[in-house]
């Protein structure tokens, strides 16, 4: 960034919407991946797309590289400023531009918390699907940039089988709309949408945002079982999936999760068990009483050693909350952790958890395993001091196995957080040389100036230096959890 | 036209390597995409066949690009298992052309198409190079999402090979409705009544008769409740609608096969599905009274039966929809607005600099 850059950055904004100061550019330099920590140039807080637009242009023109943020709750490093890079902080951009409860869609920037959505379309009983733990204050672009998942995400899909049509601008500035209102989104010619929605930022910036809105389930039915062991909970899972029901969730913890849980929310969680499976399924008050019916013998047959069912909202709810904290009541345990979200068949979750418990032992580091069971989305919690030197280190060193691990599985190295800078190094394993190649070739025919969010998703990208250690500031608040 | 039937991933690269033009069939069902077929030499896929891994408790299925989609139904059904997207004409279709063309029947209407399960693909793209997209389980994030990009990419891009899919267990059983409604206007404001409450409908189609117009739903669930549920419903519609009548129509599956095997191309020289939003149909549908048309998916998708495409074509334009015409001698599928875009020219460059696949 030199001169002649602020000079043209000056002419899009003014003064007070460009932070240059180190006490301004700090809430920039980490993002829900604690353990980094890196300073940008600047940060610009456009208001609107056509500054944003002309930023990109300029960054373009000049070479700068900039990376666009959200609320900076990535997991996976994807919202790391570049060192000396532009930040183009996006929350201001927030308005829910159009809502239409009769086609069931809604247009929004990119700078919308998921969950604000779902708050302002309720009122027609509709609902936006997707929930990151996080979706209290991560955004809509920061979600497609990742193509987000949550809990719920089994029936209904992640980000992408929700965005019907988007307006961006390119990495080279050029501006392009595809998609539409219909259920079909792109629906003739190549799914560009589907393309776009997870590339990390590396292809542009959405600046407009179509999503699909679904009507809110009629019901919800949730049960929670408690199992001696993880592989009992585990077959529990592959006989509601052999049984032919389709539950909105299946999610698991394990031991040292459920203990966390317990001593941080008091959730009601049985303190003895090895494992616990909650089961959630929702939809039409008839179809999923029946089926509820179903999923409880299954259950028993299972072997579960305790089980609850919540009879009302509120006791749901509680299930839900110890679920959805379990991340920052691990946090309670240790200074420090590192969480994945490698998948594996879902036929091998048994086998995965045996062999991730096997090198905890080898590195003699703790674990905690909490995961979404239905669609084999493990996210182990690796637990580390970062103010012991190289315990970092030897948590990466672990956490690099478990990748390892999951594409022997025949699954893959992130399910929902993405590869953002934390995984790049770990891309040549899933994919071939050729398969690389490729991607990077079509990066570079999008930004032939590597200049959007480089450093991520590729190796060999800028390292960020090594800094940060403890809670993520939102973290200790309560504000975001880590899923 | 000079055609290959390439059985294995090293003829594909010869073949694609030695044409300067290509043009990529499967069964060759859907007229209307092979207007090039005069002018290229001919990639047809229907050899490289066969179910490659189907694992039931994974919900995964990976199959080759040449598969006849009856043939997949055929094993899922063994399991209880179906295709969410379901592929029009599956009798004749093969997956591949299912996948290329992006073309779903009525069921697509509950959990969504193609795009939403296809989850990797192998390809052999325009410069012979046989590489992977994607990936083999239910949820990945790693790498760009070049499988999606695929679905409805109409073959000039890449060559399909081999592709996934995430399967869903199918209902135990269903039932149909036939809903009568004076106008359409009736019937879109019930349709937006459905829209905004969770009645979870497999199918929902729409129609004009002679008289009014007919709205045709599809219910699945179990024995016990699907009764219930049906005659919930429509009460909820009698009070909510303007519903004239409903007949129920049971678990007449030859219903719902009809639609797919999309009857109404036997009436017309030309077949053309338009990409629209339920809003969007009244001044389309004013404009071509006397064309036999039906609406899918909750009026996402419209199938158009016309002897005049250039009629047709001049009527999308001016309502700035875009269509693809599916059955009929055409030299180019696409009618109405184009579909032209930058970042697909992008992806172009790199998969296909020579511009070989037409």
């Amino acid at each position: 960034m030199n001169r002649r850059f602020f000079e043209e950055l000056e002419q899009i904004y003014p003064s007070e919407r460009i932070l240059t100061r180190d006490v301004e550019l700090l809430p920039y330099e980490s993002d829900a991946l604690t353990a980094f920590q890196t300073k940008p140039g600047a940060v610009v807080l456009p208001l609107s797309t056509d500054e944003i637009i002309a930023t990109v242009r300029l960054c373009h023109e000049m070479g700068v590289p900039f990376m666009a943020r959200g609320s900076g709750t990535s997991l996976s490093g994807g919202s790391l400023p570049i060192p000396d890079g532009l930040v183009i902080a996006l929350n201001r951009l927030n308005r829910i531009k159009r809502i239409d409860p009769q086609q069931g869609i809604a247009v929004v920037e990119p700078g919308v918390v998921n969950l604000h959505i779902s708050e302002a379309v309720r009122q027609y009983g509709l609902y936006y699907a997707p929930d990151p733990s996080s979706q209290s204050v991560c955004t809509i672009g920061g979600n497609i940039a990742f193509n987000s998942g949550g809990a719920h995400c089994l029936k209904y899909g992640m980000t992408s089988n929700h965005v019907l049509a988007m307006k961006v601008v390119l990495a080279d500035g050029a501006v392009t709309q595809f998609g539409s209102d219909s259920l079909e989104g792109v629906g003739i010619g190549p799914d560009l949408v589907g393309l776009f929605v997870g590339s990390e930022g590396l292809f542009g910036i959405a600046l407009e945002i179509t999503l699909r809105l679904m009507p809110l389930p009629e019901t919800y039915r949730t049960v929670m079982a408690a199992y001696d062991d993880l592989e009992r909970a585990g077959n529990a899972v592959s006989m509601v999936v052999a049984s032919g029901l389709l539950p909105g969730a299946m999610e698991i913890m394990d031991r040292l999760a459920i203990k966390a849980v317990q001593q941080a929310v008091a959730a009601g969680y049985p303190d003895d068990a090895e494992a616990l499976l909650i089961v959630e399924l929702e939809g039409d008050a008839l179809q999923v009483e029946a089926e509820f019916a179903a999923l409880q013998g299954l259950i028993r047959e299972s072997g579960a050693f305790d089980i609850r069912v919540a009879d009302t909202e509120e006791e749901r709810q509680r299930i839900w909350k110890g679920r959805k904290s379990a991340f920052s009541a691990v946090g309670r345990l240790s200074p420090d952790y590192i969480v994945q979200d490698g998948v594996v068949p879902r036929s091998r979750l048994g086998e995965a958890l045996q062999q991730i418990a096997a090198l905890k032992e080898k590195h003699g580091l703790q674990v905690a395993n909490v995961f979404h069971a239905g669609d084999g989305n493990l996210h182990p919690l690796i637990l580390y001091d970062g103010r012991q030197p190289g315990a970092l280190e030897k948590a990466e060193a672990l956490a690099g196995e478990i990748l390892a691990l999951c594409i022997s599985l025949g699954g893959s190295i992130t399910g929902e957080h993405g590869v953002g800078m934390e995984k790049r190094d770990y891309m040549p394993a899933m994919f071939s040389e050729q398969e690389m190649d490729i991607m990077q070739a079509l990066r570079l025919a999008i930004d032939p100036k590597e200049i959007a969010n480089r450093g991520k998703m590729f190796p060999d990208g800028e390292a960020p230096a090594l800094k940060l250690t403890g809670m993520h500031p939102l973290e200790k608040q309560g504000v975001i959890s880590r899923e | 036209m000079n055609s290959s039937r390439l059985a294995s991933i090293k003829d594909i690269q010869a073949f694609v390597r030695n044409s300067p033009k290509i043009h990529i069939i499967g069964s060759g069902s859907k007229t209307g995409l092979h207007g090039p077929v005069k002018d290229s030499a001919v990639a047809d896929m229907t050899n490289l066949r066969g179910i490659v891994k189907y694992l039931p408790e994974e919900y995964t299925l990976t199959v080759r690009a040449g598969t006849p989609v009856r043939e997949i139904q055929a094993e899922l059904q063994k399991n209880g298992q179906y295709l969410p997207f379901d592929p029009i004409d599956p009798a004749q279709a093969t997956i591949g052309g299912a996948v290329a063309s992006n073309l779903s029947g009525s069921r697509r209407f509950r959990y969504g198409g193609p795009r939403d399960f296809i989850l990797g693909a192998h390809v052999v793209d325009g410069l012979g190079r046989a590489f992977g997209v994607g990936s083999q389980v239910v949820k990945n994030a790693a790498g760009f999402d070049l499988s999606k990009f695929l679905v409805g990419s109409l073959g000039r891009y890449a060559l399909m090979t081999e592709m996934t899919f995430k399967v869903f267990p199918d209902a135990p059983t269903f039932s149909g409705l036939r809903l009568e409604y004076r106008s359409l206007s009736d019937l879109l404001t019930a349709l937006y009544f459905i829209n905004q409450n969770a009645h979870e409908l497999d199918a929902l189609d729409f129609e004009p008769q002679e008289r009014g117009w007919s709205l045709l739903a599809r219910l699945t669930g179990f024995e016990e409740t699907l009764p219930r549920r049906l005659a919930r419903f429509v009460e909820t519609l009698k009070i909510h609608t303007d519903l004239l009548d409903a007949v129920e129509l049971g678990a007449d599956e030859t219903v719902w096969q009809a639609l797919n095997k999309l009857s109404l191309a036997a009436q017309a020289a030309y077949l053309v599905k338009v990409v629209l939003s339920p809003k969007q149909i009244p001044s389309f549908d004013a404009m071509i009274p006397a064309v036999r048309r039906r609406y899918s998916a909750g009026g996402s998708a419209a199938w158009v039966a016309t002897d005049d495409i250039e009629q047709l074509d001049a009527v999308l334009k001016q309502q700035s929809l875009s269509g693809l015409c599916i059955r009929g001698d055409v030299e180019s599928s696409l009618v109405g607005k184009t579909i032209d875009n930058v970042l697909a020219d992008r992806v172009k460059q790199v998969f296909d600099p020579q511009n070989k696949f037409v």
